[in-house]
């Protein structure tokens, strides 16, 4: 997707115009946080169920955004841990009458051990081939439980547990996994893994010249992503109520997450956070008139690939240099580069 | 024994016509390095315009299969000419990402216009058998499959290495550089590899019509085919492309004779991923893009 600035930004002593901001930062997130955690005491049942989804998809979103955006991982296949994710909520709790949280330790559990399995072959491919082997591997696994009489098959189960959970609940459960995927992927990125992260997407074979180890990186992040896709899983089929090997394992959840990114702005934090407002908003909007809402969404994701390749977050970062959460570090005085009056002043 | 000669026979039948499904997606990586995922849309596209203009305008399926190519290519060419050449300098993701787009829109609008049922076109040869003896029969639908699939491919061969369109395309595809100094125009040689995979992909996508029908969103079922056949043979080899459609084809069919027709599909993937973790850069291929 082309070099972007470096993820080490010089800065010279002064802490820059935007210091303000930057003290009051913590505040403003925190106040909107509870903001909306406090929804559902004076939206209607329908702003919550919106509120519902934009949560889980900004989830779907910021965790394929770690995978395309920031490890250059472009699977077509992250819909095999949705239905994972589907598929054990079904089971553990009518198949084997167990609790609701048990189903997400269970997810998580078995989106690991399956995320492991297929990284043996799947990352000896690379490039489109990686790309081509996660969707295939998605649908093997979509053929492979209509197949299975231990799911009984096509015919899928309601999940009947799921009808005893309030509106509220169930949103302040995708809340916690939206803002979830959104803190996790914030905090990898500041963390030794993310420089790593940021050193390969600009310059693999640079990277790994200078010490970074690249399959245990990429693949770290691959488990990250598929655990938490699994756990996003569990929380939409608590919303959907309904698994079915066909929607669970379709290539529909990939579409989604893929126009979520790439139309809030792909390798940036607000881009799934922006692009799941316009996703859910304009999907509700277009209800009615099946097939446009995708036609439009087709067409907004070709026009932004064409003019504004880094999405809505990144237009909006290169014209007024705005950006909610920093993954840009200083490097301890005396260790980074040279600076130059000129570098300090092109913040 | 008679059951597993016919299933080979069959197998090798539906391969020549995943081959014919598989080559324009491996023309189009091959040559300009992109993956494009509105092959198998784009494909279904023009069953639907042989569908529709062999019963609303022409009658005939032959002048409707020609007016469908021309439109065909003329949207390929658009398509590259328009959106593809422009974001391919950007790197292989952006351009994975438009045909991506592409697909969505072609198969939503497709939903919208002719609806979410099936959908067929008639064939002449669906009931005759052309072979029909205690070992083996087969029908004439399949023989036609494969006989124009074969044939297909040869003339793509053949016009790869032979013509100088051809020649223009290989130097595109091996060095753009070179090729840019040498005189060739490069993006307008991607047009023309466009085109001729929009034509064979015309041509797939007839026969998949006659022999199995489709829908709005068949494309990305045949996508995957197509994925399939070219990952075995190798991106970008036409002669490939025939043995990746065979093999594919054996294991589906096979795959269906030993475990049971509801895992054919499955066995044909799981011979996909071992040949892949096995050749991650395909069966045949030892050339690598640059």
């Amino acid at each position: 997707m082309g070099a972007r600035t470096s993820g080490i930004r010089q800065i010279g002593g002064a802490p820059g115009p935007r210091g303000g901001w930057a003290a009051r930062k913590p505040l403003v997130l925190a106040a909107a946080v509870v903001v909306l955690a406090l929804l559902p005491l004076y939206a209607s049942d329908y702003g919550i169920s919106v509120g519902i989804l934009i949560f889980l998809y900004m989830s779907l979103g910021q965790m394929w955004n770690l995978l395309a955006g920031y490890s250059g991982l472009v699977s077509l296949g992250q819909q095999a841990f949705v239905g994972i994710g589907g598929y054990t909520l079904a089971m553990v709790t009518q198949a084997y009458h167990m609790s609701i949280a048990l189903s997400f330790f269970i997810a998580a559990g078995v989106s690991l051990a399956f995320a492991l399995v297929i990284s043996f072959p799947i990352f000896k491919m690379s490039g489109v081939y990686f790309t081509v082997g996660t969707w295939i591997v998605s649908e093997a696994l979509l053929v492979f439980f209509r197949n299975w009489a231990f799911v009984k098959y096509d015919a899928g189960y309601n999940i009947t547990v799921a009808y005893r959970i309030s509106m509220p609940a169930l949103y302040l459960g995708a809340l916690a996994v939206g803002l979830g995927a959104t803190a996790l992927v914030y905090f990898i990125l500041r963390s030794r893994m993310g420089l790593a992260l940021m050193a390969i997407r600009d310059d693999e074979s640079a990277a790994e010249a200078r010490g970074v180890r690249l399959y245990r990186t990429k693949l770290a992040c691959f488990l990250i992503s598929s655990v938490y896709t699994g756990i996003t899983g569990v929380v939409l089929y608590l919303n959907i109520t309904y698994v079915k090997p066909g929607a669970a394992f379709g290539i529909d959840w990939t579409v989604c997450m893929v126009f979520i990114v790439v139309i809030g702005g792909l390798g940036t934090i607000e881009g799934p956070v922006i692009g799941a407002v316009i996703y859910v908003i304009l999907r509700q909007y277009t209800y009615n008139f099946p097939g446009i809402s995708m036609i439009m969404l087709g067409v907004a994701a070709v026009a932004i690939i064409m003019l504004a390749p880094e999405g809505i977050m990144g237009a909006v970062h290169g014209r007024f240099g705005f950006r909610l959460f920093s993954t840009e570090r200083r490097p301890p005085p005396g260790t980074g580069p040279r600076q130059y009056p000129e570098d300090a002043a092109d913040v | 024994m008679e059951l597993f000669v016919q299933t080979v026979v069959s197998g090798m039948l539906v391969g020549g016509l995943y081959a014919a499904i598989g080559v324009g997606l491996s023309l189009v990586f091959g040559i300009m390095g992109l993956t494009n995922i509105a092959h198998g849309s784009l494909m279904i596209l023009a069953s639907f315009f042989v569908m529709f203009f062999s019963r609303q305008v022409t009658g005939g399926v032959v002048t409707a299969l020609l007016l469908t190519l021309a439109i065909m290519a003329l949207i390929g060419a658009l398509t590259q000419g328009l959106l593809i050449n422009r974001v391919l300098d950007k790197g292989p993701e952006s351009a994975l990402l438009v045909t991506f787009g592409l697909a969505i829109i072609a198969q939503n609008v497709l939903q919208l216009v002719f609806g979410a049922d099936y959908k067929s076109i008639s064939s002449p040869f669906a009931s005759v058998n052309v072979i029909d003896t205690r070992w083996v029969i087969v029908s004439g639908e399949y023989m036609v499959n494969f006989l124009v699939s074969v044939a297909m491919l040869l003339a793509l061969h053949l016009m790869i290495r032979k013509t100088r369109l051809g020649r223009s395309i290989r130097a595109a595809a091996s060095n753009v550089v070179a090729a840019e100094l040498m005189g060739v125009d490069t993006k307008r040689a991607y047009i023309y590899a466009m085109c001729l995979a929009m034509l064979t992909g015309s041509m797939g996508g007839l026969l998949v019509g006659q022999t199995f029908g489709f829908y709005s969103y068949s494309g990305m079922s045949y996508l995957i085919i197509a994925f399939g056949v070219v990952v075995i043979g190798g991106m970008g080899s036409i002669l490939g492309t025939l043995i990746g459609g065979f093999i594919l084809g054996l294991a589906q069919l096979l795959g269906a004779y030993f475990f049971g027709p509801g895992v054919q599909v499955l066995v044909g993937y799981l011979a996909l991923l071992v040949i892949l973790a096995l050749r991650p850069r395909g069966l045949l291929s030892n050339m690598t893009r640059k």
